[in-house]
């Protein structure tokens, strides 16, 4: 009562000044747009259109209405009259000078932003089409390299950001934030834009976890007021990159074998001992293992989203599905994903997001030695009899198997099966609280809930080990986990100086439990662990991790001209001893805009921006997992049936952060309107890198975690994007983006070294991480057709040598590359666009650790060998310069040597794409307001010297794996795409 | 109002916030110990214990991952039993294992550096308890505690004698005195860096942790662990080797007239093996369990056994061995050679060998590739005795305890009475040895100490390069180099692991 009272007084008293005016606000596509902010300049009084795009508000003449919404210009409007009914067109802003750049814990104009790091917009990233971000990033961010090292569907790719910072094995991935909370999963169609930061004055927010970078990713919200939906579907055909990588036909090898009967007198091939084994008709034998093994497979990806939004309420649904069958037999990978961002404003005070994302998959996938032997089971067998059915193949089989192991592999597929399956759901809840129109409280939270399984599992039926007994191993995996970061937020806008800020808590926390049974005497056809008879195991842990922080910034601006920035973090970790636990890092950045400089803006009429920025913080990595200082025995053993404990680790209680202090200097220039040029320089030096500092192996443990030595990492990145061409009908752009980053080790007491499968690399003072240190190959004695290596003498003298024990390694080469970039390209033309893009890295070394086998020299005379390059020469008879030794004098020459160490620079075309905007007229005779149809070819082509499979090596270190050492992998794919894009 | 509502609200979650972060901060692991706590439980010894037992079997991470190649006892055989005259290769292979045959040993193969890497950790192991019993205080010394301290004293020894037979001289090869023999590793708190003790010093250290180690066992945990017998038979082996005749004997003499063991009878000798926990032939082995099979990639018999699936069966016993064993088919030890014939009768060839299985580490609850391999049994100590007695000239002693075994190896008709002629007293004895022992990691030894050739003039791939039809079956190889290596070749030794010389430049390399 009280208050209708007071409303008819209010109405009463304001008739003779105001007058209520209505209107409509229509979009670019006069569509009417929900939710704008109509506020009468110079007060606070306002409104919001509602769903139909309308309002009223009472204005009295010569008012000036402010329209604002987001990705939108200002619009003002003045009132004229007071009876008009007005309607209002929104213009798009596409003027990004002051996009929005999110940056985690807060967003930033890109005008404010003082630090080094790039944003790549949901359009440019979907040009590829795959289930990963890493792919879709890569070539496209100057400073960012990311290998795809598998094309087994579903993999991921691995991402460094400015050269190696850590050399200790485990995580080398930069850290993930999802919309604005550290961790949580996406599906890739769902992003709205990926911000990388490069520089501590950005990510000196993240302190503690920011050493390998950080990857923003920002999924869509609902923007405009009516609903839109949005449709994809693409679908391809893919085929397997095999690279240089060739095996030999029937013939072929056929040749090669003959070589084993080259008479050391004579020098000739003695036919007759080698016909004896070896009959002739061999030689026309031609069984394509590889081309049988990989075939042409299809994938198909589909996205239906809606959005809407009003000034209460805003959401953004979608539903995607991704199927993705495998080149190689019996592999694919299926995803289904599903997200829920919910956004809505109680009051001007108070507003809530929540978001939902859940995810399934399963996958299937390989088995190595399945494709080990595919590629080197001899063309002289083959795995199907004459009536088509598989071959059954095992020691005992009669009848002649030519291929070394007695084993058919596609039988083994047939008769195998590993799979996993794997669901998981984010749950963010975002509060935001407006205290004071300067002061704000915002609490972000996660949940976060996963699982998978996997499964492996071969029937009794298989040859092999597990024949007449079959064999299953599955393993659950279960992840909780929840994050809480609570802050508070002030903003002073005095005149000219701006002030904002924020200062918070957060709290991270995990645990991870698995359990894995494994059995055999399954019963033909089935394939649970239950049914298993004999050997049955178990076996599982559990592990714990927390992290506390403080976090707070400062951002001051004067003027829109110099800005500033500082941020100091506080972290604690249970990953390092009590005493040691806590670390401190802080951050400055600081930019000034010379353009907006009155002296700028009247003297230079080229430039239409120019940024100065400088920055230096600390960052850190605390990614060893748990309890890596203490002195441990394993429990997870047992003798005779009894509990054993095995010694484990070695203890330090010094064990501590690794933190890196980071130095970046950067200018953005704008030119014409058309060319825009990144500069960067930088210069990181990581201390106290936490190494496994080899110990004698007498000691009874191979190494101790210690902090020893510092990495620096410095180097120069170029980001240059042109609208070469600009008519009201054509378009052509070039992007293109270099970066050079050199790493060196210092202050390491012993050089110390890493090996895998008898590869060494040696770490030590002056020298980059990953270097290779390997005995020298020389090539071939012309004399007697021997393997030539280096031999180094004491007093430092050089001569070859034939004895491979005798043969010094050396450093001879490196994993990391000198630099890597990417370039693109598009032409567009009224509704049509052509895009390409390519990635490159130079200066990278390979170890081709296959090649020991496929490229041997005798040594293993029953697996398939590799088609020789051109220049490759077998020698023969004294006098031959040759690159491969006789076979009869080869005595170690496939050992580990710099012999298969090759360049692994490459350019490869990522992907050429056509795609053509129908004409509105046509698109709007089916009820669309837009329809793009593309084509779509991924992973084109590249150009490499390297012999083998594509030269994307794998970076990470771990059980079987090193940096920049090749082993067989699932090759990756060459995509052939068609996709249609509808919004309506 | 309404405003003041949430200040106080966002206020409260703030405090809780910063309250909440107070976490416990010192995270254990839930499948690991600490150093610090082993001594805190009373199982903690006897667990560590048990772990050395099992770094016998346990497939351990090494360089990063674990290899299913790599387990300690199938180097242990390997390295020795295929550098002998006993195994014959049958197939070119890049496994480490090939080096054996062959002798071109580096200082990088895997399974050398694994087998010298977890000896050392069954040392430090062994170190751990030792240094808990007797310097922690924490530890009251029962008999169950002394003989879980008398193990560890064994095992310590076991360790030291094996990697010295690998990686040193034998005591009656070259100068003992001066050479260099393992590093010695007997404290929790060992300096990181440290040099190799003489050969001598070596073993000083073996015979002293094996004598304590029979001094303090007297509560037995079963066959499946270490015992006083079990130090005594160790300690009549290592005597062996320094040809101190009297303590070879005297220990031999204290397990045989203990009476706790007994000679496997012929007619359930071709059982034994895959029997070998429940036999009284049998002073310690190392028992593996149904849950240690390791299949076709990891267990001992793959390489020397299949069943068509069930392994590798690469390697086969070879022709210098069969020969020996010829003139008595009836001997019931031929049942542990399993010949693998075609249809018409004739035997299976693999790359042009005969294929002669070995079934000594196969068959245990039937499977193909399980077995708990004997590491000391009675028979040895009659051989020991027999070739102690024979080094001093007593034929009589000497003879008797050979017909010992040849009693119960279905040989009752061929006892010996005296040496045969073109014999000697030891050539018999050792014949006996090598035969009883065969793919027992014995042989290469036996050889080498007694400063015999070996001598392997039989078609293999341990002779380098030879393609198949090269291979006559009917006449011997002439000609190799690799047909004889001799006794004194420095390539009877195994390269110090590269990694250790790397991080302990202390330690010299052998030539």
């Amino acid at each position: 009562m009280k208050k209708i009272l007071f409303f008819v007084g209010f109405v009463f008293l304001t008739l003779p000044l105001f007058s209520q005016v209505t209107g409509t606000v229509f979009d670019e596509d006069n569509n009417t747009l929900p939710g704008v902010n109509v506020v009468i300049k110079g007060t606070t009084t306002g409104t919001v259109t509602n769903l139909n795009g309308k309002f009223s508000i009472n204005v009295k003449k010569g008012d000036v209405l402010v329209f604002q919404y987001i990705g939108y210009q200002k619009q003002e409007l003045t009132i004229e009259s007071l009876t008009k009914a007005y309607n209002v067109t929104m213009v798009p802003d596409v003027v990004n000078m002051d996009e929005v750049v999110v940056m985690g814990y807060s967003n930033k104009t890109k005008t404010e932003v003082a630090s080094a790091v790039s944003v790549v917009n949901a359009d440019k990233l979907l040009d590829v089409t795959t289930d990963d971000v890493g792919t879709m990033l890569q070539g496209k961010v100057s400073g960012v390299q990311v290998v795809s090292e598998s094309g087994q569907p579903g993999s991921g790719s691995q991402i460094r950001i400015r050269g190696i910072s850590t050399i200790k094995p485990g995580n080398e991935e930069p850290l993930y934030v999802v919309d604005g909370i550290i961790g949580g999963s996406f599906d890739p169609n769902d992003v709205q834009s990926v911000t990388v930061l490069k520089d501590a004055g950005a990510t000196g927010m993240y302190g503690a976890r920011a050493n390998k970078g950080v990857i923003i990713v920002t999924t869509k919200t609902g923007t405009t007021g009516k609903t839109q939906f949005n449709f994809k579907a693409s679908v391809g055909m893919k085929t397997a990159d095999q690279g240089n990588l060739k095996m030999m036909n029937g013939q072929q090898f056929y040749d090669w074998s003959s070589e084993l009967y080259r008479d050391p007198e004579t020098h000739e091939i003695d036919k007759i001992k080698f016909y004896q084994y070896y009959p002739r008709e061999l030689a026309s034998q031609n069984y394509d293992w590889v081309n049988n093994g990989f075939k042409p497979a299809m994938t198909q990806q589909y996205h239906l989203s809606a959005s809407g939004r009003n000034d209460k309420f805003g959401y953004f649904v979608s539903g995607n599905y991704f199927n993705d069958k495998g080149t190689f037999r019996n592999t694919g990978y299926e995803k289904v994903n599903i997200r829920l961002n919910t956004e809505y404003h109680f009051n001007k005070w108070v507003s809530m997001k929540n978001n939902f994302n859940v995810y399934a998959n399963r996958g299937s996938y390989y088995d190595y030695m399945d494709m080990y032997y595919t590629y080197l089971a001899l063309p002289w067998d083959n795995p199907y009899n004459d009536d088509g059915t598989i071959k059954y193949i095992d020691g005992n089989t009669p009848g002649k198997w030519w291929s070394r192991d007695k084993i058919n592999p596609f039988h083994t597929i047939e008769n195998s099966d590993h799979n996993s399956k794997g669901f998981g759901l984010d749950y963010d809840f975002v509060l935001n609280v407006n205290i004071t129109n300067w002061l704000s409280f915002s609490s972000s939270n996660r949940l976060s809930f996963s699982t998978d399984k996997s499964h492996d599992f071969v029937s009794p039926v298989a040859a092999g080990p597990f024949h007449d007994k079959g064999y299953i191993h599955e393993r659950q995996n279960n992840w909780w986990g929840g994050i809480t970061s609570n802050m508070l937020k002030f903003n002073f806008d005095l005149g000219k100086n701006s002030i904002t800020g924020l200062a918070g808590v957060e709290i991270n926390g995990g645990s991870n439990d698995y359990m894995w049974v494994e059995g055999k005497g399954l019963p033909e056809g089935f394939d649970v662990p239950s049914v298993a008879s004999s050997e049955l195991k178990i076996g599982g842990t559990s592990t714990l991790e927390y992290f506390n922080s403080l976090i707070s910034q400062v951002n001051y601006n004067y003027d829109k001209r110099y800005f500033l920035t500082a941020s100091f973090r506080a972290d604690q970790t249970s990953n390092f001893p009590v005493d040691h636990n806590t670390a401190y890092f802080p951050s400055v950045a600081a930019s000034w805009l010379v353009s907006n400089e009155t002296f700028f803006k009247d003297n230079v009429s080229f430039m239409d921006m120019l940024k100065l920025r400088a920055s230096y913080g600390v960052t850190g990595d605390p990614d060893i997992g748990a309890s890596r200082f203490m002195g441990l025995f394993s429990l997870s053993s047992q003798y005779n049936n009894n509990p054993a404990a095995i010694p484990y680790q070695l203890a330090n209680y010094n064990l501590t952060w690794e933190r890196t202090n980071e130095f970046n200097l950067g200018i953005d220039m704008s030119f014409f309107q058309r060319i825009s040029l990144t500069l960067d320089l930088y210069n990181n030096v990581t201390n106290d890198l936490i190494v496994l500092v080899a110990q004698p192996l007498s000691q009874g443990f191979e190494h101790r975690w210690e902090n020893a030595g510092k990495v620096t990492n410095k180097g120069i990145e170029l980001n240059l994007n042109a609208i070469a061409v600009k008519t009201n009908s054509f378009e052509w752009n070039i992007g293109f983006n270099f970066a050079k980053n050199s790493n060196i080790l210092s202050g390491i007491e012993n050089p110390f070294y890493s090996t895998v499968n008898g590869v060494s690399q040696i770490y030590r003072n002056d020298a980059s991480i990953y270097t290779f240190i390997l005995p020298k190959w020389l090539g071939v004695d012309p004399e007697t057709g021997a393997p030539l290596w280096e031999k180094v003498n004491a007093d430092g003298s050089k001569e070859p040598t034939s004895k491979y024990k005798e043969a010094t390694p050396q450093e001879v080469g490196k994993a990391l590359p000198d630099f890597v970039g990417g370039a693109s390209t598009s032409l567009s033309w009224k509704g049509l666009t052509l895009y390409a893009s390519a990635a490159y890295q130079y200066g990278n070394d390979i170890y081709n650790y296959t090649n020991r086998f496929m490229d041997n020299d005798g040594h293993e005379p029953y697996i398939n060998a590799i088609v020789p390059k051109s220049d490759w020469k077998r020698w023969e008879r004294p006098g031959d310069i040759a690159t491969h030794p006789s076979m009869q004098n080869a005595e170690l020459s496939t050992e580990n040597s710099s012999r298969y160490l090759e360049d692994g620079s490459f350019i490869k075309i990522r992907n050429i794409s056509l795609s053509y905007t129908l004409p509105k007229k046509w698109s709007s005779a089916i009820k669309m307001r837009n329809v793009v149809v593309s084509l779509r070819a991924d992973n084109v082509y590249t150009w490499t010297n390297y012999w083998g499979q594509d030269p994307e090596v794998t970076l990470s270190k771990g059980d079987w794996s090193m940096p920049g050492v090749s082993d067989f992998k699932y090759p990756n794919n060459h995509q052939y795409v068609f996709n249609v894009n509808f919004n309506f | 109002m309404k405003t003041k509502n949430i200040l106080q609200s966002v206020v409260l979650l703030f405090v809780l916030a910063v309250t909440s972060s107070c976490t416990k901060w010192d995270v254990a692991p839930r499948d690991q110990i600490s150093t610090e706590s082993l001594s805190e439980t009373k199982d903690g010894i006897i667990n560590v214990t048990n772990g050395v037992y099992a770094l016998f079997k346990n497939q351990v991470e090494f360089s990063g991952f674990i290899d299913d190649n790599n387990a300690y006892l199938r180097q242990y055989f390997q390295m020795s039993d295929f550098a002998s005259d006993d195994i014959v290769c049958g197939q070119v292979t890049t496994d480490p294992l090939y080096y054996s045959f062959t002798y071109t040993h580096s200082p990088d193969q895997s399974n050398s550096r694994f087998f010298w890497y977890v000896s050392y950790k069954m040392i430090s192991g062994t170190n751990t308890v030792i240094d808990i019993v007797e310097n922690s205080g924490k530890i009251e010394r029962t008999p169950e505690v002394n003989q879980i301290l008398g193990e560890n004293y064994f095992l310590r020894a076991f360790s030291e004698f094996s990697l010295l037979k690998f990686y040193a001289n034998l005591p009656t090869v070259g100068n003992p005195d001066s050479d260099p023999g393992i590093i010695l590793r007997t404290t929790a708190n060992e300096p990181t860096k440290k040099a190799r003790a003489t050969v001598t010093e070596s073993y000083n250290q073996v015979i002293a942790d094996a004598k304590m180690a029979a001094s303090l066992m007297n509560t037995s945990r079963g066959k499946e662990f270490a015992s006083k017998a079990a130090a005594w038979a160790l300690l009549s082996r290592v005597y062996l080797y320094l040809e101190d005749n009297a303590n070879t004997i005297a220990y031999a003499d204290s397990v045989i007239n203990s009476g706790e063991f007994t000679i496997e009878p012929a007619s359930s000798f071709p059982t034994y093996f895959p029997n070998a926990i429940a036999s009284d032939e049998t002073i310690f082995l190392i028992a593996y369990t149904q849950q240690d099979n390791r299949g076709k990639f990891g267990s001992i018999a793959s390489m020397i056994y299949s069943d068509g699936n069930s392994g590798w069966g690469e390697e086969f016993a070879s022709e210098s061995l069969r020969k020996v064993m010829a003139e008595h088919l009836e001997d019931v030890r031929w049942k542990y050679i399993d010949t693998l014939y075609k249809d018409d009768g004739t035997v299976m060839t693999k790359n042009g060998i005969p294929i002669f299985y070995i079934t000594k580490f196969s068959f245990q609850d039937g499977d193909p590739n399980l077995s708990s391999p004997v590491m000391f049994r009675i028979s040895e100590m009659y051989l020991n005795r027999a070739e102690a007695y024979a080094k001093m000239g007593d034929e009589a002693k000497a003879l008797a305890d050979v017909n010992e075994i040849r009693k119960n190896r279905g040989l009752e008709g061929s006892l010996y009475t005296s040496v045969p002629s073109g014999k000697t007293l030891l050539d018999v004895v050792l014949e006996e040895r090598r035969i009883e022992l065969a793919f027992e990691g014995q042989r290469i030894f036996d050889l080498v100490r007694n400063h015999r050739d070996i001598i392997r003039k039989y078609w293999g791939y341990h002779i380098k390069g030879i393609q198949v039809p090269d291979i006559d079956p009917n006449n011997p190889p002439t000609g190799y180099p690799e047909l004889v290596i001799p006794w004194n070749d420095p390539s009877v030794l195994y390269y110090i692991p590269a990694d250790e010389i790397l991080a302990n430049d202390l330690c010299v390399q052998n030539p």
